[in-house]
């Protein structure tokens, strides 16, 4: 599915880690990878070292685990000279990392990681690394919604990704509590819950199947991002990979934003996936 | 590949630093990607938000609800007394929720403990120059330095190690030291050598390791994301209180809605209805009831401290007697945590010896196979053979525990293998040259000893053994003596000590051996396995090699010599843990009152299946996992097997308790855990009651959990089941008493209206009852004490309300008419003797409206003197009961009467609450009724016996 992969990298040492998954995936899928740094006008000659010696790092080990690889250093505003090699290249994902900074601001208004989330003419992957080892993650938890888009883009990565690694899977669904005035919410068994898991995580599981990569099915219960934090930190899972939020930002206002809070607290590293449909 | 697979230069460069360490300036960068090395509680809310949490629950709600229709009631027709009620329910509600915020406020430091586990300031490398840092500021890619007495700043994989041995008790909760290495590790990333833990501790040697996981992120940080990111769930009682409230509300408010129609049917004015429909509401609101539930579990947790339960959290006190599971450890908690020899193994003529104990029940299996057993456990065991002997000196040597002033000091098993060495040959002393500590994975330690003959360095008090031993005639030798488990030491002997002589180990032999300690294992026994060997002149040869000088502590080996192996196995030793003599009684209770328990245990299978059955935890063949099983069991298997009557979860540590304790959870079940380590924590805070041990727990599993035990005993935790059980019986009883006192509250006001008579009972005087004679009753209900059957009885199901139709049929259907009967009773007689005619509306300010007003009170007082007998039990007699066997109702009565003559007699009373003085036919009148409703409420208990007897 994925043909060409380009990995945004940049003096800081979180997006060297995120384009180490970039690598696994191009690997696992035998895709052409795109090392991209573009420099701001009037940058800083030490980060400018710092950037080109990351980009040699990761051309040379993409190189010897034989992946096809190209070096890019371009001179610009990051989003737009992103945008244009996106286009110029036919690239199917886009990896990026995001900044702490970013992650403090709320609804990631006007940052890097939104602007790519937003503009970018293909699927992206925004990581957040908040541990520099565990490159090959062994548990990956995958969190489902209730309505999924780009269902079969989103198994074949999370799929693509694991094979990569080596590592299993466990897809998570938290199901809506069931109320009612005088009992509150009503305590559900994992048997019952299992009712209520939606169709999408269904087909999604089908899709992984598809691609004959074992996993273990989850529900739990609660408040949505504090349940994935938890399970992540309770099961070991050494990576996260989740949707993109797709609440609009009164939405995320009135009633939170989900991924915006696992985004802050999460126990390990994580990726955002939009896909190109979406 | 991952971090403990890399070699050092692919971990450097993976890791991007160097061996000089990260620059000043990438650290900053660093610094500001991955945020300070720091241990955060998450989504802590703040103080503010806990105390405006105590103001907005539901039942605080209704309670403002009342508070503000008291204030509109009194600004459309004032004059009635309501503001004074009005403020008198924010009082409630102020009082009530500083009384809460305080005891919660105290359960909440779980993370400041766990803050201090990690170090101060760290020692590192930074532009190729060593500083020392606040610890704080360590970043993936620093390069950090580990020396004797360190705590591990952050996850790290060692690039160098120097014999470096760490305790990694915070994380596995098991308090031995293990080696680490920097060589690549091919195994599981937890189980790896090359890896040290933010939070452990460095007991031995020297190393270097790159950070690579900080604060947050790191294992420990993870233990804290657990511990802090538990979600908040309502206790039990916290939820049918909710369901109570609720009902209330529908109550109130239908009542309230249906007597305004009927108004309006009736042709009353809009503004008359609706402030009728006001004061029916109000009357309704039970305000007594808050202050009284967390008065009562105030009480009970008071109780539970006298039978060793700290209660940490006030609504913990109910949960505890909900729970349908406990999880409990082994060690400490049914057992003693004191270790004895009880059995001791070699090959010699008289084949073995045995101690009996004391602790040791009849009937328990096991010894018959044995012989030479010693008169008493006090006295010497007897010489059982030179291999005997041999054994002795091996317990005694190859041990770290110390006999000081009468005491035995170190750890438990090490000072029980000493105390039988010393009482079978005395006090050994001699050179010790070198160790080779005990750790978890190798499971054995090796000490080497030093002996020269006449140079008094190796001395034998009390008996002269060594001599005799033709091994020992040398004039300076050198032995090595191990001890550990069998699994590890027997493959490492090539022969046996059978008395003088050593031969190499037969079939036979090693039938017996294995005979002999499952036979130990089946008795419950730890069995420890010693072996020796002798090494010649090391030191000597160490000298004459090119290898190092005599290191510390080496993994297997002395100065590039293995010293452990070709030994001569010696013999074996059990040692038991003996179960508390409670225990048996307590899980029996347990049994009876339908309350499952299983066992979590780090001891091997048999030994924990051992015990189990020695203290009745298990009948038949239980289920029994461990801990490597469970690693790849999936949950649904697992949940499989917890449905198992009886299961034992052995060979386990903390990190698998939570597991347990949330497919349990998830399963319905209301589970109560122990624990005492810091990675018990987060299982402390999902369970429904974490308990804590309080002798030997540390301070984040005390802080993280809802009941502290004081002396780490399970009897305790059945003890406060029982008190808990009895609590929510309890608070029953006195929301049947409480409630029933709102129908003559409301009667009246709907008289006032329909019948149009002069408001029989002023607002002023609702607020008498309901926060004022009612209370010390309601509280003295609150410490009935548990049924005589409450633990005989299954759990109380999830399904089972707190208000029930039985309850509030029995509150506002029997016993409420009563006392409305009573109320009005003594309000007409009045008026009539006075000589009012029906229709005429009285001042309220004439004293014979305020007789009449009175007597309907006194009604309701006298009638819930009776009351509050009657609600001590839903069916027992209080005739079996005794009126005496509660002393606090007969205080809380006599403070109630006391509190009635104030407010009746006292001109204070006369003029707060609107009362004149009663005349004594007044009462001879009304004191019927409370002896009335006493007997009534016999005859309904005595059907409602017979009933349920059918």
């Amino acid at each position: 599915m994925y043909k060409k992969i380009l990995a945004a990298v940049n003096e800081f040492s979180n997006s060297e880690i995120a384009s180490r998954y970039a690598i696994t995936l191009a690997k696992s899928s035998h895709a052409k990878l795109y090392l991209v740094f573009v420099a701001e006008e009037k940058i800083e000659k030490d980060k400018l070292r710092h950037a080109e010696a990351a980009l040699e790092r990761l051309f040379l080990e993409a190189r010897n685990t034989g992946v096809d690889v190209e070096s890019i250093t371009e001179c610009g505003e990051p989003v737009s000279k992103i945008k244009k090699l996106v286009k110029e290249h036919d690239i199917d994902i886009v990896f990026a990392a995001t900044r702490r900074e970013d992650v403090k601001k709320r609804f990631f208004v006007k940052t890097l990681s939104r602007q790519l989330m937003v503009k970018l003419p293909c699927s992206v992957a925004m990581v957040r690394v908040v541990k520099m080892a565990g490159i090959h993650p062994k548990h990956i938890l995958v969190p489902l919604r209730g309505h999924l888009t780009d269902i079969e883009e989103r198994a074949y990565f999370v799929a693509t990704l694991a094979e990569g690694s080596g590592a299993g899977i466990t897809l998570f669904h938290l199901h809506k509590p069931i109320t009612s005035f005088i009992n509150g919410e009503m305590h559900l068994k994992p048997v019952q819950r299992d009712e209520y898991v939606p169709k999408d995580v269904e087909k999604f599981r089908e899709h992984l199947n598809k691609y004959k990569i074992p996993h273990e099915k989850k529900t739990g219960t609660g408040s949505i991002a504090r349940a994935i934090t938890l399970e992540a930190a309770h099961r070991k899972n050494d990576l996260i990979v989740m949707g993109a939020s797709e609440r609009s930002l009164l939405s995320s206002i009135v009633k939170g934003n989900p991924v915006e809070t696992v985004l802050r607290e999460t126990p390990c590293n994580l990726i955002i996936f939009r896909g190109r449909k979406s | 590949m991952n971090i403990h697979n890399l070699s050092k230069d692919t971990v450097l460069k993976n890791l991007v630093t160097s061996d000089k360490g990260l620059s000043e300036t990438e650290a900053a960068k660093r610094l500001h990607e991955y945020g300070l090395n720091e241990i955060k509680e998450v989504r802590k809310k703040s103080l503010f938000h806990r105390f405006i949490a105590q103001f907005t629950h539901f039942l605080a709600i209704l309670l403002w609800l009342a508070a503000g229709l008291c204030l509109l009631s009194e600004y459309l027709h004032p004059g009635e007394g309501l503001v004074s009620l009005g403020i008198a329910i924010f009082g409630v509600i102020l009082i009530n929720a500083v009384f809460t915020f305080v005891q919660e406020y105290r359960a909440e430091k779980a993370i400041e403990a766990l803050k201090k586990l990690l170090p101060f300031n760290v020692k590192l490398s930074r532009d190729g120059s060593t500083k020392e840092i606040c610890a704080e500021n360590v970043v993936p890619g620093d390069l950090v330095f580990l020396g004797e007495g360190d705590k591990v700043p952050a996850d790290a994989r060692l690039i160098e190690s120097n014999y470096l041995m760490v305790n990694n008790a915070p994380l596995t909760g098991e308090s031995d030291t293990r080696p680490r290495s920097h060589e690549a590790f091919e195994g599981d990333y937890f189980e790896s050598p090359n890896i040290v833990f933010a939070g452990t501790h460095v007991v031995s040697g020297s190393g270097r390791a790159v950070a690579f996981a900080t604060g947050m992120s790191t294992e420990f940080g993870k233990i804290a994301h657990l511990t802090s990111g538990v979600q908040e769930r309502l206790s039990p009682l916290q939820k049918e209180i909710i369901k109570v409230t609720k009902i209330i509300a529908v109550i109130a408010l239908t009542t309230g809605i249906f007597f305004f129609v009927l108004g309006t049917f009736i042709g009353r004015s809009f503004w008359h209805n609706l402030l009728f429909a006001i004061g029916i509401t109000i009357a309704n609101v039970p305000e007594g009831l808050l202050p009284t539930v967390t008065l009562s579990l105030a009480m009970g947790s008071q109780r539970m401290a006298k039978k060793n339960a700290l209660i940490k959290t006030l609504t913990s006190v109910e949960t505890l007697g909900s729970v349908t599971v406990i999880c409990t450890d082994k060690t400490g908690t049914l057992t003693q945590n004191k270790m004895e020899v009880q059995e001791i193994w070699t090959l010699s003529d008289s084949d073995a010896l045995r101690i009996p104990s004391p602790l040791r029940g009849e009937g328990k299996g096991g010894g018959e196979a044995w012989s030479g057993i010693s008169p008493s456990p006090s006295s010497p065991p007897v010489k059982g053979g030179e291999s005997y002997n041999m054994l002795m000196q091996a317990a005694s040597l190859c041990n770290n525990a110390v006999y000081d002033n009468g005491k035995y000091k170190g750890d438990p098993t090490e000072a029980a293998i000493l105390k039988a060495a010393r009482e079978a040959i005395g006090d050994m002393k001699a050179e010790r040259i070198h160790e080779i500590p005990f750790d978890s994975e190798r499971k054995r330690m090796t000490t080497v000893y030093k002996w020269e003959v006449g140079s008094g360095k190796w001395e034998v008090k009390e008996k002269d053994l060594l001599t005799s031993t033709s091994h020992f005639l040398l004039p300076t030798s050198y032995f090595s003596f191990t001890k550990g488990a069998l699994e590890t030491v027997l493959p490492l002997c090539t022969d046996i000590l059978r008395d003088n002589e050593v031969k190499a180990i037969s079939e036979d032999d090693n039938n017996s051996l294995m005979h002999t300690y499952h036979s130990m294992m089946d008795e419950g026994l730890r069995v420890i396995a010693f072996a020796y060997k002798e090494i010649g002149d090391i030191e000597h040869r160490i000298q004459n090699t090119d290898n190092p000088p005599l290191p510390p502590f080496s993994k297997g080996g002395m100065g590039g010599f293995d010293i452990e192996s070709d030994l001569v196995f010696l013999g074996l030793m059990g040692l038991e843990d003996p179960p508390r003599p409670e225990v048996p009684d307590a899980i029996e209770k347990c049994h009876s009152a339908g309350i499952k328990i299983i066992m979590i245990t780090g001891d091997a299978s048999r030994t924990a299946v051992a015990i189990a059955k020695q203290i009745g935890l298990v009948k038949n063949n239980p289920v029994v996992i461990e801990g490597h099983e469970i690693n790849v069991m999936s949950d649904s298997d697992l949940r499989g097997k917890l449905l198992s009557d009886e299961i034992i979860f052995a060979r386990m540590t903390p990190v698998h308790k939570m597991r347990i304790v949330t497919i349990l959870e998830d399963e319905g079940e209301r589970v109560a855990v122990t624990g005492d380590g810091v990675n018990d924590a987060p299982a402390l805070k999902k369970a429904n009651i974490g308990i804590a041990m309080g002798l030997t727990g540390t301070d984040v599993a005390r802080e993280a959990a809802d009941i502290v035990l004081l002396d780490d005993n399970f009897a305790s935790i059945v003890n406060a089941i029982e008190e808990g059980r009895g609590i929510f019986e309890n608070i029953r009883k006195f929301i049947t008493y409480i409630f029933a006192s709102n129908i003559p509250e409301a009667v009246p006001y709907i008289a006032y209206v329909i019948f149009n008579i002069p408001l029989p009972l002023t607002i002023m005087q609702i607020l008498a009852v309901d926060l004022g004679t009612d209370m010390f009753p309601a509280l003295a209900l609150g410490a009935e004490k548990p049924a005589r059957g409450a633990m005989r009885q299954p759990p109380r199901s999830p399904e089972e309300k707190l208000l029930n139709f039985k309850i509030l049929g029995r509150a506002y259907l029997f016993l409420g008419p009563i006392e409305a009967l009573a109320g009005l009773s003594g309000f007409f007689y009045v008026l009539h003797s006075g000589g009012w005619q029906w229709g005429t509306m009285l001042p309220s300010h004439e004293v014979l409206y305020m007789q009449a007003t009175t007597a309907c009170l006194a009604g309701i007082i006298v009638s819930q003197i009776g009351n509050v007998f009657a609600c001590r039990s839903f069916k027992d007699s209080i005739f079996r009961l005794g009126f005496f066997s509660n002393k606090l109702v007969i205080l809380g009565t006599a403070a109630e009467i006391i509190l009635s003559a104030l407010i009746i007699y006292h001109p204070w009373g006369n003029r707060i609450f609107g009362t004149a003085p009663l005349r004594a036919d007044v009462w001879l009148l009304l004191i019927p009724f409370s002896i009335g409703l006493l007997l009534a409420e016999e005859l309904r208990k005595y059907y409602a016996r017979r009933y349920s007897n059918a």
